[in-house]
């Protein structure tokens, strides 16, 4: 039984921190239809801001959160400018071009930073353990259950409470019919990337005393994203962090039966199938074309 | 390839477009009498073999609208049967007690296993090379087509079938050598020729195959089935209110585009003398992703001559690791910039170059009414 509490709560584990990439990834996708392979190097870029911070102003983890939300955030508001907005209705193409940008980015972290690994420290007060159901676990990981469920809920806000959240609706609906009506799609959008990425950039942070920092770390964490956001359907805020905790226990209790590499290969291949016979999630209700 | 000289007959316009791709094969031969390093022409060998692997992308993505970002799966497939077949033509002292792969032996295999068993013979493995590829592509596109999965979808599947099966391959390390592959092969040989990674022979045989594949390519976009292809990448659901079977031809270009790439594998193997994981490796299959829209995907010798250059000059920097980083960096800026602005690649500002030359010499010779005329009704 306790074995079984234990998985549950990995996979937990497991699960906030795909939410936490996800969640950016899930926003861009959704509302953009742009598939961001950069997003991982977002992750890559809040991780290594976390660094920069920690190394070289002596600030702690928790306390450089907003400033590297808003450095990521500027990345991502500059690509959408000059790179995306070039591309609009040539879905495949941003494809290609976010993986360009990617790259570049890694490189550009690679000449100017270097290649070596790097770490960031735990913060002081998140440094122990706690017990959870009798089991003890990390302090860490449970703030960043927390974390990730306090991003969700914020960003169901700013798409549902607010009126940049509600032109952002208004334009996935139709885009012609909301500029009609004075709402400056360009801006919305470019605000919108901005947003995604600088929630990669935190979960980028967050993820960083977990986990060495490098400059390829992004490469994983955007497959695995992305399989969230396909398993949790396209426009749906709940199917993400629904998908994302069933993708982190799946994950967790194949690999515990399995191996790593097995679980892998089989959640990818649910996947597959899945996108074949529902391509639009499991989560999504179906809504006017 | 759309004409644009309507007055010629037919096979002056077949002349014209095969011109680029001889021109180009012809230099490919030519090139070892200039070139008298063997080590050079082996990496000029290796970058012909992506050239002939980006030629593959270039047929299902540039012509059938079907953007596979998985296409080293093909390639890497391709690429272990031939390792195989090699491996079991290793003089024993490598191979441990009773003829079984050193690996095998490692890893406390008794038996060869049952599928390595046909490898003995190379013919077959040159045959599976070709045929596996293509059906596990056909059965891929007959689940996706079928379905009428399109667009992100079907660069989402492939991409992710050929994770699944590199991890796959390298989570059976006793049976496919794991994470370092297959290595220590024996020379390939065919009626009685040895080929030698580093000798001419392997060299023109690589270069017989990059003229093959542009050849059955070409000639594939020029049939019917090549043209509804087209059709249907341009206007999916117009072919299919035709009363066509959209999914069978999806299918079919497919498992085409699949079993040259099989072919570029069996030659990599042949050129590198090893097969590694890396070959099925997202690395790779989105590498040629780049060359093929940097050369022109709808362009079979665009996309081949896109692989060479990039691939050439990636290796050509990568003497020095500051060099190699950087151009790695530029080469980031590059594809953007292709994507963005050049979405035919080189081989359509080549194309866009070469009709102003024409339109030009046509207006100089005094034929402006007509010359001008025609080129601008076609563009």
């Amino acid at each position: 039984m306790d074995q079984f509490i234990e998985q549950i709560v990995t996979g937990l584990s497991i699960g906030s921190i795909l939410l936490l990439v996800a969640l950016g990834l899930s926003i861009i996708y959704g509302s953009m239809g742009i598939i961001n392979l950069a997003h991982g190097e977002f992750v890559m870029l809040g991780a290594y801001a976390a660094w920069v911070f920690h190394t070289y102003l002596g600030l702690g983890l928790l306390a450089s959160l907003v400033p590297i939300f808003l450095v990521v955030a500027a990345f991502g508001w500059v690509i959408e400018r000059y790179v995306l907005s070039l591309l609009n209705n040539r879905p495949l193409d941003t494809i290609l071009a976010t993986w360009g940008v990617g790259i570049m980015l890694q490189q550009a972290v690679r000449l100017s930073v270097g290649s070596e690994l790097r770490y960031v420290q735990l913060p002081p007060a998140l440094s122990d353990s706690m017990d959870v159901f009798g089991i003890p676990i990390s302090s860490y990981r449970v703030f960043l259950f927390v974390v990730s469920i306090a991003l969700f809920g914020a960003t169901w806000l700013l798409m549902n409470r607010t009126p940049v959240g509600m032109k952002l609706r208004a334009i996935i609906q139709d885009r012609s019919v909301a500029a009609s009506f004075g709402i400056n799609a360009k801006r919305v959008y470019a605000l919108t990337f901005a947003y995604g990425a600088g929630l990669a950039g935190l979960a980028g942070a967050l993820v960083s005393p977990l986990k060495s920092v490098s400059p390829d770390m992004g490469t994983g964490y955007v497959v695995d994203a992305f399989m969230v956001v396909v398993l949790g359907g396209v426009q749906s805020l709940a199917g993400t962090v629904a998908s994302a905790f069933i993708l982190g226990e799946l994950s967790g209790g194949i690999a515990f039966l399995q191996n790593d590499t097995v679980a892998k290969a089989i959640v990818l291949l649910a996947i597959v199938v899945l996108i074949r016979f529902r391509p639009e999630g499991l989560f999504t209700a179906r809504v006017r074309a | 390839m759309p004409s644009h000289v309507p007055n010629s007959s037919g096979l002056q316009r077949l002349i014209a477009q095969l011109a680029p791709l001889l021109i180009v094969c012809a230099i490919v031969f030519a090139l070892p009498v200039l070139l008298n390093n063997d080590f050079l022409l082996n990496k000029v060998a290796r970058y012909l073999v992506l050239g002939i692997l980006t030629i593959s992308l270039g047929l299902s993505w540039g012509f059938g609208g079907i953007l596979n970002l998985g296409q080293a799966m093909s390639f890497g497939l391709g690429s272990y049967a031939m390792a195989m077949a090699l491996k079991l033509k290793t003089v024993p002292v490598h191979t441990g007690a009773s003829g079984l792969p050193d690996f095998m032996v490692w890893n406390n295999v008794q038996h060869l296993p049952w599928f390595w068993e046909p490898f003995r013979s190379l013919s077959f493995a040159i045959a599976a090379g070709l045929i596996v590829p293509a059906l596990v592509a056909a059965a891929l596109g007959w689940f996706m087509f079928r379905g009428r999965v399109t667009g992100v979808y079907v660069s989402i599947i492939t991409l992710a079938t050929m994770v699944v099966i590199n991890l796959v391959i390298i989570d059976q390390q006793s049976y496919t050598g794991g994470f370092n592959g297959i290595t220590d092969l024996a020379q390939l040989e065919i009626f009685g020729v040895a080929f030698d990674a580093y000798g001419r022979a392997t060299y023109y045989l690589v270069a017989s195959c990059v003229l093959l594949s542009l050849l059955v390519a070409f000639a594939f976009t020029r049939t019917k089935a090549g043209l509804i292809v087209q059709a249907i990448r341009d206007h999916e659901s117009r072919v299919r209110y035709f009363g066509y079977d959209v999914a069978l031809y999806q299918i079919f270009v497919f498992a085409l585009s699949a079993a040259i790439a099989g072919l570029a594998g069996m030659l990599y193997t042949v050129v590198m003398e090893f097969a590694s994981p890396t070959f099925l490796g997202v690395q790779l299959s989105l590498s040629v992703v780049v060359w093929c829209a940097v050369g022109g995907r709808q362009s079979l010798v665009g996309a081949f001559l896109g692989a060479v250059l990039v691939a050439g000059m990636q290796g050509a920097l990568s003497e020095s690791a500051a060099f190699l980083e950087t151009w790695t960096l530029v080469m980031g800026a590059l594809f953007v910039l292709v994507v963005l602005f050049l979405p035919k690649g080189l081989a359509g500002l080549a194309q866009v170059v070469w009709r102003w030359i024409v339109q030009r010499r046509q207006a100089a010779s005094g034929r402006v009414a007509e010359g001008v005329g025609q080129t601008e009704g076609s563009a």
